[in-house]
């Protein structure tokens, strides 16, 4: 062994070359406030090597990228956490740079003469940010997709060559392949390659004046090895281990719904993002995207001079605290901004309800060549739910939103029908304090209709008791899939007091001939009794020339039979919450 | 991630002086804290590398079955005839293909037993002819020859196993058969999964 040192090391020097890394000077001795760059070498080493697996599985194309990292997460062995720890390092990473950052201000480390030294340390701050920010498009997820639009329309605002370098980025004007080959190339090849030429650079200043002495020192001055490393390992299995637990905690990195530039999404960029996102709501898109970064680029460019004064350096520590600060809180006006937002936690619940149902339905089917936002799109179960949203949710309500989980700004002016036809739902139309409230007809005509005013209003005490039986007997009607049919005997006894005792049938018809003056209630709340009453509830079987407002959607055409009969199964599907 | 290789060193160096047990605490903490972040990276990932070994392990399920041709179509004098095999779903990593072309089988008939035979010659893989004047099966490549029963019937031929056979079966009026492919150019008929 040692002889085959001897002869590596007269080949190439290695031991002196290992000596001088190892035996770096630390005047002072070894302390914890030496340990954040190696720290950033370390995740940046993480990131390499998880990039590097990760690549093995990803395919970056508009079909394939969102579809192959549905793969590492949900089919790959061991795929989830390799895709979570990568996730949650760079997000270590950026902390890591700010507390880097923070320790060479305080220090004054950024000083001559370690000017140049300071600016490849912001160079690395920025191609660590532009790796996150061209990182967590790649899934091309809605997410991804959003923020791609957000950041490349920034780009756009660069005066003159703006437009074009958009196209340069985008691929053209459109997204698609090309952008995610594009950002795939940034983020895996030009940036990382980027960041290493930097980081040699940034090492090698950094070794040429030393490390810079917080007086008072502490201790008589030690070496890199073995000290001062230990202090650097522990930190990084600090690290490490917070990485770990992230991403067992949150099940490894999230994957939202597949990109869909025809559904809106609530776009946010990543955290260490958000100061900047919640900035634009305040600042013109060129201030944000140019002036300001000029400015303060510019201004941290000259830090090094200005901090050569007591005064001058006293200003510098206070910018970057009024910079932490002043994006710290940003970043909470966002977070609290959004909370406040109903209608944008309704989105965001909306976003993890599509990425939960296209994983369940790629698990079950499998995701076919033109992608997994096929898979969501025909869905019927998602379209259920939009075509309620878009066509019933002006004047119903599903649950008391408009079928997707939204508020509805215009007030309701048609029943409730999360639950329809259930007995719960009829029992409650058969009361007339609720017949006659909003929740029922209280914002139709039929607030003060026959049945209101002349039938519920007027029934006696004994009556009132068999009106939930009747309910129980229209429900079975529906044959709802989540509930239990009646039986005949039952249903017969039921149908004397629909019959007799209340005498529905003078003007509702169940399972006979001739037209009553109310709507017919054969099969009522059926799938076929419902179709019917959507393509045309002026039919005389229905309302006639009594409807109010309920638009003949089959009739004129404003939905196709298929659509109808996805709205009308996806009522069906399931009772009412609470 | 070069800490490994410092322990050849330490003791070169004569700068440096601290007690024995202590520094020696020092640098095998050192040397395990280093070790661990640098295998880290590594660990977090090598399952997703042995992915396809581990899921080929755990595919010895049934392989699933495929329609291939009307029973009629098939002469009952046993005359063999080539059909390509359409496999309805075929998954790839993250996408599912519908009506796949997969190959192509030589099926044959008497009375209800149908045998089928992989097209591909399990010597190097070309594409095995029916020849009907001879009523044998030849290969153009290596110049293979099999019997009607698939066993290799001249002692030149470089093919180390008669033409691999799949399970068929007949059902309503249709011949559908497990689709395979075999390891080439070895004795044992071993299905490649």
């Amino acid at each position: 062994m040692s002889k085959f040192l001897d002869w590596l090391d007269d080949r190439s020097g290695i031991r002196g070359l290992v000596k001088e890394a190892l035996y770096e000077k630390v005047p002072g001795g070894a302390r914890w406030r030496y340990v954040w760059g190696s720290c950033l070498t370390f995740a940046f080493f993480t990131q390499v090597v998880t990039g590097t697996l990760l690549w093995m599985s990803y395919s970056p194309s508009a079909q394939t990228a969102w579809e192959s990292v549905y793969f590492i997460q949900y089919q790959v062995w061991g795929g989830w956490f390799l895709r979570g720890v990568h996730h949650y390092m760079a997000q270590a990473m950026i902390v890591l740079l700010v507390l880097h950052l923070m320790q060479v201000m305080i220090d004054g480390a950024y000083k001559a003469p370690r000017e140049l030294n300071f600016w490849f340390g912001i160079a690395l701050l920025g191609v660590t940010l532009a790796l996150s920010l061209t990182g967590y498009l790649l899934p091309w997820d809605q997410k991804g997709f959003w923020a791609t639009a957000v950041a490349t329309n920034l780009v756009a605002e660069v005066p003159i060559i703006g437009p074009m370098l958009q196209k340069i980025v985008v691929g053209g004007v459109e997204y698609g392949h090309q952008t995610i080959t594009r950002f795939f190339a940034l983020h895996a090849g030009i940036l990382p390659a980027a960041l290493i030429a930097l980081v040699v650079g940034h090492i090698y200043l950094f070794r040429k004046h030393g490390i810079h002495v917080k007086e008072p020192r502490p201790k008589r001055d030690s070496y890199f090895w073995p000290d001062q490393i230990l202090k650097d390992g522990v930190a990084c299995l600090a690290v490490l281990l917070a990485v770990v637990f992230l991403t067992l905690y949150f099940k490894g990195a999230p994957l939202g719904p597949p990109a869909d530039p025809s559904n809106e999404f609530p776009a946010r960029p990543e955290w260490y993002f958000l100061f900047l996102f919640q900035l634009l709501k305040y600042v013109p898109a060129f201030w944000g995207a140019v002036i300001i970064p000029l400015v303060f680029g510019l201004l941290i460019f000259l830090q090094p001079f200005i901090g050569a004064s007591r005064k001058g350096h006293q200003f510098n520590i206070g910018f970057w605290w009024c910079l932490l600060a002043g994006a710290a809180g940003l970043t909470f006006l966002a977070f609290s901004e959004d909370r406040e937002n109903i209608n944008h936690g309704a989105a965001v619940r909306e976003a993890e309800w599509q990425a939960e149902r296209v994983v369940q339905i790629a698990q079950e089917e499998g995701i076919p060549p033109t992608g997994a936002v096929a898979l969501l799109r025909s869905d019927r179960e998602n379209r259920g739910r939009r075509i309620f949203s878009a066509h019933c949710s002006s004047c119903h309500r599903y649950n008391g939103h408009d079928g997707r989980g939204y508020q509805v700004e215009d007030d309701q002016s048609a029943p409730e029908l999360a639950g329809f036809a259930s007995v719960d739902w009829t029992t409650k139309l058969l009361n007339y304090e609720h017949y006659v409230s909003a929740e029922y007809f209280g914002g139709t005509a039929f607030k003060d209709g026959t049945m209101a005013k002349k039938v519920l209003k007027k029934f006696d005490e004994e009556e009132k008791k068999l009106l939930p039986e009747v309910a129980l007997l229209l429900s079975d009607l529906a044959e709802l899939p989540y509930q239990e049919s009646l039986g005949e005997d039952r249903k017969e006894k039921l149908m004397d007091i629909f019959y007799d005792d209340l005498a529905c049938i003078d003007c509702h018809d169940i399972d006979s001939e001739g037209e009553g003056s109310a709507p017919d209630l054969t099969g009522y709340g059926s799938k076929k009794w419902m179709v019917d009453f959507i393509v045309n509830p002026e039919h005389e079987r229905f309302y006639g020339k009594k409807n109010d407002r309920m638009p003949a959607y089959g009739r004129d055409k404003k939905l196709s039979t298929e659509e109808i009969e996805i709205v009308v199964e996806w009522i069906r599907s399931r009772p009412a919450e609470n | 991630m070069t800490e490994e290789n410092k322990a050849p060193f330490d003791s070169s160096s004569d700068n440096y002086s601290e007690e024995g047990p202590r520094r020696k605490f020092i640098v095998v903490s050192t040397l395990a804290v280093s070790a661990v972040c640098g295998v880290f990276p590594f660990a977090a990932g090598i399952t997703t590398l042995l992915d396809p070994v581990k899921k080929s392990a755990g595919n010895k399920e049934k392989v699933p079955w495929t329609k291939v041709a009307p029973l009629v179509n098939l002469s009952e004098d046993g005359k063999p005839a080539k059909y390509e095999i359409i496999l309805e779903k075929v998954k790839d990593a993250w996408t599912t293909y519908k009506n796949v072309p997969a190959g192509a089988v030589y099926l044959s008939r008497k009375g209800e037993e149908v045998t089928a035979f992989n097209l591909k010659c399990p010597h190097l893989g070309c594409a095995v002819d029916y020849r009907s004047k001879s009523d044998d099966y030849f290969c153009p490549c290596h110049n293979s020859t099999f019997g009607l029963d698939g066993s290799v019937t001249d002692a030149n031929s470089p093919s180390p196993r008669g033409l691999d056979t799949m399970d068929t079966k007949v059902e309503d009026g249709f011949v559908w058969i497990r689709f395979q492919h075999f390891r080439p150019n070895i004795v044992e008929k071993i299905p490649l999964a």
